[in-house]
């Protein structure tokens, strides 16, 4: 059995989250902030009994703020179960209470935490008129935290992420309609009281900046104990009797001591010149204390460890704190296998940050090999490292949408074929792609050095602070990565970025060709036409899909690249390319000839002798903030940027701006920037402004694909 | 380790306990069953080995129930791993309220309603039906797997009866009602729908107790089957009962041949017998082996054995007379053979037999208290919510009803909990705090629980119209309470309705007491007098396995009995059409040399 599905509804920073779980180890990735102790912490509020009975009664602070007001709405914690089944005794009593079943067996089970306001308001509510605003906010005004209850329930089958179920078991706020049901049975029934969760599974939770050295200290956390506990009330008396004899006679022995014998005539003697022998105790002894007891002489035993190559083994404080967390984490693995035998029907491990403590790659190794049947291990991470040893099927991951925290899982109703393609490509880009706010997907080197150069230099903004990750995908497999931006998996920008390679020369053969020039219009257009059926493909791939947006160069890269009115920079590289002064010449009229037949086998022809990587290198030393931005670059980044603010775009502005000599005509286009960035006038008027008072055609453009 | 000392059980009912499997345990009267019920569930707890694992006793009464809970419970035994009810409250607590949702009629919640309820919807259908009448008297019935069971014999009306169910039905369907039949309906059709559910059933319950099984209807033993079928090798069963005393077949209840059940549920039973009579002399247990119906061997082991027991019948006495013949049994018994009246009990087949007369004796010997079904003036639904706080309102704080109150509160917390009504921090100790410190002086009983009712929710902060759950209970149980009393004064006992008397139903039974002959069940006492034993009462005109059933009455009136049992079959009196009635058939047919008195 394992935790298959986590719904939050409305607590703390989720309005709205689904997290999908595995059986196993599975990951949950997110930036700081992004939610990943609230998540633990919901299912903490279910699962682990170590957690204080007051925590159950929520707060205010504990709704979700995006709620604005969050009198009359409920917090659900719903926690699914998979592979269950009724044949199995020792899952009886937990399916009596929790699970829900179709026919002739049980599908999942469910445990859900509700809060909600109690029956007097929910019948207050649910007898409004449907649209009495007024009514509503009476109601609401006179809700504190105290007119809430907190119900555990079994059984829901209702899809708690989905707004319409939710509307119609809470109401809508909105349109003020309440039902009429005051006590829907979609929530589940109450948990029997015959049934514990607690006592059925096991759970272990482990802090992100635990103090393990204290926690082995002390004897009720101390995990070695618990082992050993569980031991003591198994040993052998037999073997345990000249044990128990040893023991006596080394309490004796040292009693007898002579040193521990003065030292108690000592103090008889003290107390009685002190006080006199009236006021004195009658007899005082000291004794030896060790225990002959099985498990009070377990409690004695200490682990030692030698954690180098020298032979040393120290006490667990002396260990490094990542080898004690090493310690700690494989002993309370070790208790889920002791506990398994004491009939628990399913151990949860939830381990917030490993990466704290731990070296990624013995991380790496723990999780790769733990493989305890029944135990589910859920770990939280924001190491780049450890998220790559785990399957993408098992990772949700948190991020913000719409200023709102919510979680993606990468892999929702993607085929094995697809999982397995996916993963292949995530092992090298997989951490950038999981943290990235938005992404562009390009197919080559060339891309991947040059578009950052020139949205930095060109635009005075870099990718980074546009929220934009640029992925190099080295071919053209887009899709294999771009599937997991979708509505049912991560919601966030993607574009993707190609050649559509249509051919810079006419095609068409002629009978003058010779042999040479009859292979080149081949070649380019076998190219065209599988630009044409990449194009084809990429867009039925995309359509439907509201976050995957293709932009297209015309050509290539390279070419559009000259084309756009970049020249300049291209020639600049040529004494990169060529040595002898006459071809420079030569190639320098041919770029500049404004034939795009002559200049696009050139520009390819130098691109692939130099090797289109380091062409895009010497290329980038040339840009400047005179180069042009290709368009459909410039529409790429302008479309899937998520932090396209005022903010930004008035950064972009006044850095435009600073290239022009100081005169009115900037001076009004500050004065407007900076009226723009207080909200004083819209996008338009800022356009419009630039657009009369500075010349400048490369800006212009551009501006005319910013949109907020 | 057994759990109970030498000597607390007799051998055979040791042998029964201690079987391992499952058993069929024929008890004579009085030979010790729910003790032997009782040291079985002990025994069953002491072997329980995981949290998961429930044992389930079915009673026939909350009575019963309450009297083993209270037995095992004063042994210091642990007893949150056992359930114990009625197959009604079973079928509720461990089906209904887990899996209905399974069933599309109960899909959106059901509410159940008492007999009250259904008796006045009932009547209400049945005004539509005229040639011929019928009436909620007619609309007796209950389920079997396939369908329900009319009660009525007579043939004309069963078409207008059926019909007048059907619509019975449909109306509960549309409100979301279930009466106390569809419990075991839904229940069985729950468990045979859903295999899952039986099999988790099945292996959360290692062990049924059935007491008084040849009462259990077949839907009753169906659902039991399902359930022990599911894991035949896991459950077992421990039926206990007496065939002789299956006295409630015309309402289906009879006593399963062992085999037929092994068969059913597929687990395997083996068989054992009580039949050591701890109770009564050797001459009342010859008496009453005359009437039985299945062959029994019944020993005395009673300290009364050689009691020279007077056992008479007097079948010449006119029903004018009758009255002054009983004052006279009863004066002999405690005169003469120094009998407390609280061991004394007055028997008839008929409630409306039993309420007129309860009234003259009353009258008659106001020395004496009386404890009778008439005398009782509220509703006794033990299900109902009311019903259960004025089980704590009613009785007085005291060491001896302590633990049997606590568990009373829990109930009503419980109820209170799954009704849904927001519940903060309080347990069973606060709630009888707050319940014996109001104090209130209301002659009439019904405006003191009434008033009793708010003070204690205002005091706990809940308001009883706000809940639907507590505002139907609550109409429920004042509309029955006030129709009940106005019946009780119209037949005379002008009193009733006073707090004083409201409060007598809870307590120990001090009186002599007046009960009809189905009600008596489990009892026992030192003298019984029995009248009214006339054929077509004992047994009944409706019945159709009359003769078989009369003797199964007779035996359980004459068992009943420790020292002296008086019958009448008195002359006079006559049915609705004018014939007069004559004395039971099965009772003349043996020849008897009866004593006088």
């Amino acid at each position: 059995m394992y935790i298959s599905k986590l719904s939050l509804r409305n607590y703390r920073n989720f309005l709205n989250a689904k997290l999908c779980f595995n059986e196993g180890i599975n990951t949950i990735v997110g930036e700081n902030g992004s939610g990943k102790t609230n998540v633990f912490r919901a299912i903490r509020l279910l699962l682990d009994d170590n957690l204080l009975r007051y925590s159950y009664k929520l707060d205010e602070n504990d709704f979700n703020r995006g709620l604005l007001d969050w009198r009359g709405h409920w917090i659900i914690i719903s926690l699914e179960f998979s592979d269950i089944s009724e044949h199995e005794e020792i899952q009886a009593l937990f399916l009596h209470g929790l699970a829900a079943q179709e026919e002739d067996s049980v599908r999942v089970a469910t445990y859900n935490l509700i809060f909600r306001p109690s029956i007097e308001i929910r019948s207050k509510l649910s007898s409004l008129k449907r649209g009495d605003k007024p009514g509503l906010l009476s109601i609401l005004e006179d809700i504190t935290i105290d007119d809430y209850e907190t119900l555990f329930t079994g059984k829901s089958e209702a899809d708690f992420n989905d707004d319409k179920t939710y509307k119609s078991i809470v109401g809508d706020f909105e349109t003020v309609d309440f039902p009429e049901e005051i006590d829907n049975r979609a929530v589940g029934l109450k948990i029997p009281h015959q049934l514990s969760i607690s006592k059925e599974i096991s759970f272990t939770f482990t802090k992100a900046l635990r103090d393990v050295v204290t926690d082995f200290q002390n004897n009720r956390t101390n995990p070695l104990l618990r082992l050993l506990k569980s031991k003591s009330d198994e040993v052998d008396p037999k073997k345990l009797s000249p044990i128990v004899e040893m023991v006596v006679d080394l309490n004796q022995s040292i009693e007898e001591l002579e040193d521990v014998q003065s030292v108690r005539n000592d103090i008889r003697s003290t107390i009685k010149d002190t006080v006199g022998e009236t006021y004195s105790p009658k007899s005082i002894s000291i004794r030896s204390g060790l225990s002959s007891e099985a498990d009070e002489l377990f409690q004695s035993l200490k682990l030692f460890i030698g954690e180098s190559g020298d032979d040393y083994e120290g006490a667990i404080h002396e260990l490094s704190l990542g080898g004690a967390n090493l310690i700690y984490l494989t002993l309370k693995l070790l208790e889920f296998k002791y506990i398994k035998a004491r009939n628990s029907i399913a151990n949860f491990l939830l381990i917030e940050e490993p990466e704290a403590h731990i070296h990624t790659h013995i991380q790496k190794t723990l999780f790769e090999k733990i493989d305890y049947g029944d135990t589910q291990i859920i770990y939280s991470t924001h190491s780049t490292h450890i998220s790559e040893v785990s399957n993408i099927s098992s990772v949700n991951v948190l991020g913000r949408e719409k200023n709102v925290c919510t979680a993606f899982s990468p892999s929702n109703g993607l085929a094995p074929i697809e999982i397995r393609n996916l993963q292949r490509y995530l092992d090298a880009v997989r951490s950038t792609l999981l943290f990235a706010k938005s992404v562009l997907l390009v197919e080559g080197d060339a891309e991947e050095i040059l578009i950052p150069v020139l949205v930095k230099t060109i635009i005075g903004v870099s990718l980074d602070e546009l929220g934009i990750s640029l992925i190099n995908i080295r071919s053209t497999g887009f899709e294999n990565v771009a599937r997991i931006f979708h509505s049912e998996r991560v919601r966030k920008k993607c574009t993707i970025i190609t050649d559509l390679d249509s051919s810079p020369i006419d095609t068409n053969p002629s009978i003058e060709d010779g042999d040479a020039l009859s292979k080149k219009k081949a070649r380019f257009l076998r190219s065209q036409e599988k630009g044409q059926e990449r194009r084809q493909r990429l867009e039925d791939f995309a359509k439907g899909n509201p976050w995957v947006d293709i932009e297209l160069a015309k050509h290539t890269f390279e070419i559009d690249f000259i084309i756009s009115g970049n020249a300049y920079e291209v020639i600049e590289t040529l004494p990169d390319i060529y040595t002898d002064k006459a071809t420079i010449e030569r190639v320098k009229d041919e770029l500049n000839s404004g034939d795009i037949s002559i200049i696009g086998p050139r520009v390819l022809t130098m691109a692939n002798n130099k090797g289109k990587g380091w062409f895009a290198i010497s290329l980038s030393e040339h840009v400047t903030q005179d180069t042009y931005l290709p368009n459909y670059i410039a529409s790429a980044i302008f479309n899937t940027s998520p932090e396209l603010s005022r903010a930004v775009i008035t950064d972009i502005c006044s850095y435009r701006t600073s290239f022009f000599e100081v005169n009115s005509s900037t001076d009004e286009c500050r004065r407007v920037i900076d009226l723009f960035l207080n909200e004083k006038v819209d996008l338009d008027y800022l356009k419009k402004t630039i657009s009369e008072e500075l010349e400048d055609d490369h800006f212009n453009e551009i501006l005319s694909f910013i949109n907020i | 380790m057994r759990p109970w000392k030498e000597g607390d059980l007799n051998p055979s009912q040791e042998r029964a306990v201690l079987n391992a499997g499952s058993s069929f345990v024929i008890a004579c009267p009085g030979s010790g069953k729910t003790r032997t019920l009782t040291y079985k569930i002990i025994d069953a707890l002491a072997k329980i080995d995981s949290h998961r694992k429930f044992i389930i006793a079915i009673t026939y009464t909350n009575r019963a129930a309450d009297e083993i809970c209270d037995r095992i419970e004063a042994l210091g035994i642990d007893t949150s791993q056992l359930w114990i009810g009625t197959i009604h409250s079973f079928c509720l607590e461990w089906i209904l309220k887990p899996y209905a949702i399974y069933i599309d009629e109960l899909k959106y919640g059901y509410r159940v309603i008492n007999s009250h309820d259904s008796e006045k919807i009932l009547t209400e259908i049945c005004g539509n039906f005229k040639s011929p009448n019928i009436s909620y008297w007619d609309c007796g019935y209950h389920f079997n797997k396939t369908g329900y069971v009319l009660h009525t014999n007579h043939g004309h009306k069963v078409a207008p009866v059926k019909e007048a169910l059907e619509s019975y039905f449909s109306l509960l369907r549309d409100r979301n009602q279930i009466d106390f039949e569809l419990i075991l309906y839904y229940a069985y059709h729950i468990l045979n729908k859903n295999t899952a559910t039986t099999r988790i059933l099945a292996s959360m319950i290692p062990l049924f107790l059935v007491d008084e099984y040849q009462d259990t209807k077949e839907i009753q033993y169906e659902i039991l089957a399902l359930i022990m079928k599911a894991r035949p090798h896991d459950v077992n069963a421990f039926f206990v009962g007496d065939p002789n005393q299956a006295i409630y077949q015309s309402l289906g209840g009879f006593a399963m041949e062992p085999r037929a059940f092994a068969s059913l549920s597929c687990v395997k039973f083996d068989q054992f017998e009580l039949e050591l009579n701890y109770r009564s002399s050797s001459k009342i247990i010859d008496y009453f082996s005359r009437f039985s119906v299945t062959k029994s061997k019944i020993t005395s082991a009673s300290e009364h054995r050689d009691y020279p027991s007077v056992i008479s019948f007097n079948t010449d006495i006119s029903k004018d007379l009758l009255e002054e013949e009983i004052v006279r049994a009863i004066q002999v018994n405690i005169e003469k053979h120094s009998i407390d009246p609280s061991e004394i009990c007055i028997l008839a087949p008929w409630w409306v037999q039993l309420a007129s007369m309860t009234r003259r004796l009353v009258a008659r010997l106001p020395q004496y208290p009386f404890d009778g079904p008439g005398t009782i003036p509220f509703a006794r639904d033990p299900d109902n919510f009311w019903y259960k706080v004025s089980k704590i309102v009613l009785t007085e704080p005291s060491p001896k009803l302590y633990i049997r109150r606590v568990r009373w509160a829990n109930d009503v917390i419980n109820d209170l909990e799954c009704a849904g009504i927001l519940f903060k921090d309080i347990d069973a100790k606060r709630f009888l705090r707050i319940s014996n410190s109001i104090e209130l002086s209301e002659s009439n009983g019904l405006t003191f629980l009434e008033k009793y009712f708010d003070r204690l929710f205002c005091i706990l902060g809940l308001r009883i119209s706000e809940s639907e759950f507590l505002s139907e209970h609550y109409q429920s149980f004042f509309d029955s309470s006030r129709e009940r009393i106005e019946r009780l004064k119209r037949e005379g006992l002008d009193f009733i309705d006073d707090t004083d008397n409201f409060k007598n139903v809870f307590k120990p039974r001090s009186g002599i007491t007046v009960s009809s002959i189905h009600g008596i069940k489990g009892a026992e006492f030192d003298a019984v007098i029995a009248y009214a034993l006339l054929e077509d009462m004992v047994p009944h005109f409706s019945d159709s396995n009359g003769q078989e059933n009369a003797n199964r009455m007779l035996y359980v009136i004459g068992s009943r009995a420790r020292k002296n049992l008086f019958l009448f079959s008195e002359t006079g009196r006559v049915n609705g059409f004018g014939k007069e009635y004559i004395p039971t058939r099965q009772l003349e047919r043996h020849s008897y040399q009866y004593d006088t008195y």
